[in-house]
């Protein structure tokens, strides 16, 4: 754990936006999907009437490391944009989300009710990112834990508008209640385009137990 | 007198030519926040689907928008800056300027 904490304050201290962001534009919807390593399966679709919120729909599938649960929650999620700093090369964002869902897990009798909640502050510049997220799911009588996952990352060259963006990066991520002993570092890389009307994500690396960690996103 | 009305209707249709050369048909912005392709696909969606505008530059680097204009059309300052504000980005400035997006390239490229 303290490694983790190490990891995070870096993120703190040094820059960037690592993570995609839960909001595209006004009037963008935005859909993403997520493979962690085996252990957790993620795909959401969420539509911003605005760029400081959007609402949306997701489903999380989490396996334990060690194949004791499994669970699996579907839930409805707002996001918040609560602060923005646009600087002259470089923005830093605050989100915040929550909502509601149900949940189904192994090592638990019945679906349940669940809560989720959670936030990321990021800071970018054209070279550089950083990111610090933290999601939290929570069914009384059932389950509590929370994935947090920082990453930092390095453009290699620059990119502008209408060119491929390639980013290197690392990433650690921390799960408790049970569902992966320890920290779980991953190196990715990240390529990004934007067409006339769609802009397309994706990432895709290995962690250090030589797994896929790999994430997709289309903004329209 | 025939020799004075095609002089006085030549240099009429001269400087008209002239001033149509020179009517701004670019509007440049310097935008602070705009680091990132991928999430800026907002303002070009924005701008470029405005009924004054025929295209759409963003260059990260120097962290400016332009838009082209269509013939004698022309957007006010505060429809812009709306756009800009209501795509998460702050608006520094607006210039209205008389080149060319290809223009524009050339001069960014060659800056230091």
């Amino acid at each position: 754990m303290s490694t983790f904490r190490v990891w995070g304050l870096s993120a703190c201290l040094l820059t960037a936006p690592a993570f995609a962001k839960p909001i595209a534009y006004q009037g963008g919807t935005a859909l993403m999907g997520e493979y962690g390593a085996g252990t957790m399966t993620e795909a959401q679709a969420f539509y911003a009437p605005s760029y400081r919120w959007s609402a949306g729909v997701g489903h999380l599938r989490l396996d334990a490391d060690d194949g004791d649960f499994s669970r699996d929650i579907t839930y409805l999620r707002g996001n918040l944009l609560l602060h923005r700093w646009n600087l002259p090369r470089a923005q830093a964002n605050v989100f915040g989300w929550g909502g509601v869902g149900s949940a189904d897990s192994s090592d638990t009798t019945g679906r349940k009710f669940a809560w989720n909640a959670g936030g990321q502050i990021d800071y970018e510049t054209l070279r550089f990112y950083s990111s610090l997220r933290t999601d939290w799911q929570y069914a009384k009588d059932g389950f509590s834990h929370r994935i947090d996952t920082v990453q930092l990352g390095w453009a290699p060259y620059p990119h502008d508008w209408d060119r491929l963006a390639t980013w290197l990066l690392v990433q650690a991520r921390d799960y408790t209640g049970g569902l992966y002993d320890g920290v779980e570092p991953a190196a990715l890389v990240r390529l990004f385009k934007n067409g006339r009307t769609t802009a397309f994500w994706i990432e895709a690396g290995v962690t250090i137990d030589g797994r896929l960690q790999s994430m997709f996103m289309i903004n329209f | 007198m025939t020799r004075f009305l095609i002089t006085a209707l030549l240099s009429a249709v001269l400087s008209f030519a002239a001033w149509a050369n020179d009517a701004p048909r670019t509007i440049e912005m310097k935008v602070d926040g705009l680091v990132c392709a991928f999430c800026a696909q907002g303002i070009s969606k924005k701008l470029g689907k405005m009924d004054a505008t025929s295209d759409v530059l963003v260059n990260l680097e120097n962290g400016l928008v332009a838009v082209s204009l269509k013939p004698g059309k022309d957007v006010k300052d505060e429809d812009l800056r709306s756009t800009l504000t209501d795509a998460g980005y702050t608006l520094q400035s607006i210039e209205r300027t008389s080149e060319t997006f290809e223009e524009i390239r050339t001069r960014l490229k060659s800056k230091p």
